[in-house]
């Protein structure tokens, strides 16, 4: 086997080499999930196309109606944005409790979302702030609501060659956002259970929420009816209990090395009641 | 297309890479699943050391592009055409840097296989930040773990790291000051000669 990296400067670049490049081939971005599956035995693609150094793939913009990140962005880079910190809050506290400051000069959501993990944190709190992926092959462009990219543990709607370009996140005024996460570290690694809330306030009156649960299902997981029933409703405990049940019986976790399914259905509540009541704090 | 952006096994495997340590533009011959802490402490910058090798102790920490990253998480090959310090890129025994100086003062040593990378990371800290509060210390250092000391002694390093790149900074700029000054003396001093 004849290994191959290839690093394109452009997108543009990029498309023109595909064809030249080894059928069996795979995009690299920050390589912190790339890295960790190859130590782990799996067996690789012959060509990796590393695309940290595309300066297309590094935006981020605010537009009229939504705010634009681009794939390659490393996650450090997002808390220099006043509009991120605006528009995306439940994001920022994800990536605040993403790994170390080391992996996040590394890590990009566009590998984040490309691994295709129910625990990962970016694409859940990215899944609450209702963001849109807009995925690129040459010149043709698709976009379609984050939540329904994932079609299981690791897989995605992704083509072949097909990329992430980036995420277009909704503008919402006055959006408050949390993440809460539990984990065998403080803030560190892999999540037992995480909660992503985002949400707007009018006075005590939820006027709109948006939850998000990771690792409790095959996919990141958009709590559909959770966050019907809290929009519209006054911000009383009863509301919290009665949401936090709810999203009790949205998930679908599994036993596995990291957490019990018992332990992890009852703190999706319980992280879901501690991020409703940090709402009014 | 730019041959150099396609870097090519050689038939034992093998890839050559071009890259900066330390200021010193070399090239180092790695394969494909060859980390940048592996490559590193074979080519002799073993200041760098390598801990668990999964991303979460941080002792493999060095600045690729003056930002720290894990050597142990980045493929040598990806490191093709960047700048990378290692702590030897910071000072000697000799001649140690600010930050080297004041682990040292804290007493913040004991075995000192994290320390390479918790000193890396302050590096990044201050140059971003030059008073950071405690709990900025802490969340900076987050992921770098010591198995030794209770970090108590290493945020105290920092503090006093962060006091003496202070001083030094006011005391470069005096003398950058200084010297700026003379050299307006110089030049009025040549105009009011040509003027007699
Ligand atoms: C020590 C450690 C701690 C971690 N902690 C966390 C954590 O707290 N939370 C968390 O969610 N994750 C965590 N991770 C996992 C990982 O860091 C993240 O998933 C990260 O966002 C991956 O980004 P990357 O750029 O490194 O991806 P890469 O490893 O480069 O890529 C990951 C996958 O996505 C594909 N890909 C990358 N970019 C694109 C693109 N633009 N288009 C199409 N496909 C693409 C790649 O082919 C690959 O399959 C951790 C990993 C380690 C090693
Ligand atoms: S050796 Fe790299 S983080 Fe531990
Ligand atoms: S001094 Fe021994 S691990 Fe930190």
């Amino acid at each position: 086997m004849s290994e191959i990296i290839f690093k394109p400067c452009s997108l543009k670049e990029m498309w023109e080499e595909m064809p030249n490049l080894p059928e069996s081939r795979k995009y690299m971005a920050g390589g912190t999930d790339v890295v960790t599956v190859e130590n782990a035995g799996f067996p690789s693609a012959e060509c990796w196309i590393d695309i940290s150094d595309i300066p297309e793939l590094a935006i981020v913009r605010e537009e009229k109606d939504h705010v634009f990140i681009g794939a390659g962005v490393k996650l450090n880079d997002l808390e220099t944005y006043p509009f991120i910190k605006k528009y995306c809050p439940a994001l920022l506290a994800a990536v605040h409790d993403f790994a170390s400051p080391s992996l996040r000069n590394m890590a990009t959501l566009g590998g984040n979302a490309g691994n295709a993990s129910p625990c990962a944190d970016g694409v859940c709190a990215l899944v609450s702030l209702e963001a849109t992926i807009v995925l690129r092959k040459g010149n043709s462009e698709r976009k379609m609501p984050l939540r329904d990219f994932f079609t299981g543990p690791k897989r995605t709607k992704l083509e072949k060659d097909e990329l992430i370009y980036g995420f277009e996140i909704p503008k919402k005024e006055n959006l408050l956002g949390q993440y809460f996460k539990l984990g065998p570290r403080a803030f560190f690694g892999i999540s037992k259970v995480a909660v992503a809330l985002s949400a707007a306030l009018d006075g005590n009156k939820v006027k709109y929420a948006s939850v998000a649960i990771a690792s409790v299902a095959p996919v990141p997981l958009y709590a559909a009816k959770t966050s019907e029933y809290l929009t519209g409703k006054e911000l009383t405990e009863d509301t919290i209990l009665k949401a936090a049940d709810m999203a009790r019986g949205e998930v679908s976790p599994i036993t596995d090395a990291r957490s019990e399914a018992d332990y992890r259905r009852d703190m999706s509540g319980i992280l879901l009641e501690r991020a409703l009541r940090s709402l009014t704090d | 297309m730019n041959k150099e952006e396609i870097l090519q096994a050689d038939e034992d495997g093998m890839f050559t890479i071009t890259l900066s340590v330390n200021g010193e533009l070399g090239q180092m011959i790695v394969s494909r699943n060859e980390s940048l802490v592996e490559a590193l402490r074979h080519y002799g910058w073993k200041g760098t050391k390598k801990g668990c090798d999964t991303g979460d102790c941080g002792s493999c920490t060095v600045l690729l592009n003056d930002k720290p990253v894990l050597g142990c998480m980045m493929p040598a090959v990806a490191a093709n055409g960047g700048n990378i310090t290692t702590i030897e890129g910071l000072g000697t025994v000799r001649n140690p840097h600010p930050i080297q100086e004041a682990f040292v003062e804290a007493g913040a040593v004991q075995c000192g296989y994290c320390i390479p990378g918790m000193i890396l990371s302050t590096k990044a800290l201050l140059d971003r930040n030059p008073e950071p509060t405690e709990a900025e210390i802490r969340k900076a250092l987050d992921g770098n773990l010591c198995r030794c000391t209770g970090y108590v002694t290493q945020v105290q390093a920092v503090n006093i790291a962060a006091r003496k790149m202070k001083a030094l900074k006011k005391k470069q700029e005096k003398t950058a000051a200084k010297e700026a000054e003379k050299a307006a003396r110089r030049v009025s001093r040549k105009a009011a000669k040509k003027n007699k």
